[in-house]
């Protein structure tokens, strides 16, 4: 299963993959980024989106 | 707001001559992390900028510009108010999500090979020439022609495209309400630009950027005619000015960077990091402007909601506080600029315009030595989006 690994050295916490992928990542109050390194196979799209449209691509996918 | 206990700078950022690379600036920004100006409050550090660019506690600030302006109504009121750049929540979110795909790096990275041409065929018009006005013959044509083959029209109307940019581009001026008239009937031709385009991939959909906008759905919900016609005009409308606006400065910085110019030459793979340093040390977008939603305390500052907060670019990207040596260094590794914004409304076409900047630069210093001022070189002012209207240059044709 693939699992979610963010690169948190790169991640700026813009919040984009939190738009694309909304059952995954989320901002929390204080504008940082949270989230599950596994997800549902059936969120596996919106997963890949969020990877794409990350502005500094610091979301990756581990086997 | 708090009474404070140091003293706090004041800036007059409407002042025509208000500079932001200015020793006023730089005094202020090493006294205190913000300023108070005639209109809101500027934050002038890197660590700050970066945390309140991203705060939920603030949200886009330009929904009233219009209403600032005297401007109730009309084709420009009407796209603005529902443009991704002003929309917040879930009705930014729906929209963001539709248009994404499209604006992917993996699809962008295809279109590579046309910049490089195009960049190659705009020099070759002024090679032998040794001078050139850079921003008729190169940055206006190049920004303006990226956008035809990204909306997959001929190249040969990039000038209709570019005046129809310019024209709603007006709009972010002072002069708005005087050129109201005039930015109403640039938008309305570029409605009637975007509906042709859209009915055209309607009926003979492709794998081209247009047809994967017109196709575009998530769980079974679309873009309407009308959202992806409002997404067209607002990527005209973004995507031209700004790109053309960052390459004029981008020559600019190389001019005072001579070196670095020479070493762009010789490591055409240092293209990218060309593009991040420029848009890090002399953004076009020198400012982003936020509002606070709610009430709240950031550092030592009570925030009221309402209160307008700018975060500046360029004085963020040079704070010595985060960049000790903020002197552009393509080999150097710098923390990331905001020059396209941050958040929620991080520049939706930045992959784009790091693709189309990242090729023409090093293909630019290849091909031409020691570019310089000539003369007659003409500056925006240097609040809002900045940059050269006019920069003839000189230079010496590499053999």
């Amino acid at each position: 299963m693939k699992t979610i690994d963010v690169d948190r050295t790169l991640c700026d916490n813009h919040g984009q993959c939190a738009i694309a992928a909304p059952d995954v990542f989320r901002m929390n109050a204080d504008g940082e980024l949270e989230y599950e390194a596994t997800f549902d196979d059936a969120l596996l799209d919106e997963v890949e989106e969020a990877i794409d449209v990350c502005p500094v691509q610091a979301i990756f996918l581990k086997d | 707001m708090s009474t404070p206990t140091v003293q706090v700078p004041y800036l007059n950022i409407s002042d025509p001559s208000f500079a932001m690379q200015s020793e006023e600036l730089r005094a202020a920004r090493e006294q205190s992390w913000y300023a108070r100006t005639n209109y809101g409050i500027a934050v002038l550090r890197y660590d700050e900028v970066s945390k309140l660019l991203k705060s939920p506690k603030l949200s886009q600030g330009s929904a009233k510009w219009p209403a600032h302006n005297g401007v109730h109504g009309g084709l420009f009121y009407d796209w603005w108010t529902k443009n991704l750049l002003v929309l917040e929540g879930e009705d930014h979110h729906r929209i963001r999500r539709l248009l994404n795909p499209a604006f992917s790096p993996r699809l962008i990275k295809d279109l590579v090979p046309r910049f490089q041409v195009l960049a190659n065929e705009l020099i070759d018009s002024f090679i032998d020439k040794g001078e050139c006005e850079f921003i008729r013959d190169f940055a206006e044509p190049y920004a303006t022609r990226v956008l035809t083959i990204l909306l997959g029209i001929p190249e040969s109307e990039w000038p209709t495209i570019a005046r129809l940019a310019s024209t709603v581009g007006l709009a972010l001026g002072v002069t708005f309400k005087q050129d109201l008239d005039k930015v109403d009937a640039a938008v309305a031709e570029l409605y009637e630009y975007a509906e042709g385009l859209i009915k055209d991939r309607q009926a003979n959909p492709g794998e081209d950027f247009v047809s994967r906008l017109v196709l575009a759905n998530r769980d079974g919900d679309r873009l309407s005619d009308e959202e992806l016609r409002n997404a067209l005009v607002l990527l005209i409308f973004g995507g031209m000015d700004t790109t053309r606006n960052q390459l004029g400065l981008a020559m600019q910085s190389f001019m005072h960077n001579p070196e670095q110019w020479e070493l762009l030459a010789e490591r055409p793979d240092l293209g990218g990091k060309a593009v991040e340093e420029v848009m890090r040390i002399n953004p076009t977008v020198t400012w982003v402007t936020r509002e606070a939603v709610e009430d709240f305390t950031y550092q030592d500052l009570f925030i009221e909601k309402g209160t307008t907060v700018h975060l500046f670019t360029q004085s963020s990207g040079t704070d010595p506080k985060a960049f000790p040596n903020p002197e552009m260094d393509l080999l150097g590794e710098h923390a990331p600029h905001y020059g396209f914004g941050g958040g929620v409304h991080h520049c939706l076409g930045h992959f784009v315009a790091r693709a189309d900047m990242s090729e023409a630069l090093p293909l630019l210093a290849s091909r031409i030595a020691q570019p310089y001022l000539t003369g007659g070189d003409e500056w925006l002012p240097d609040s809002g989006n900045t940059g050269p209207i006019r920069l003839p240059i000189g230079f010496t044709k590499r053999s």
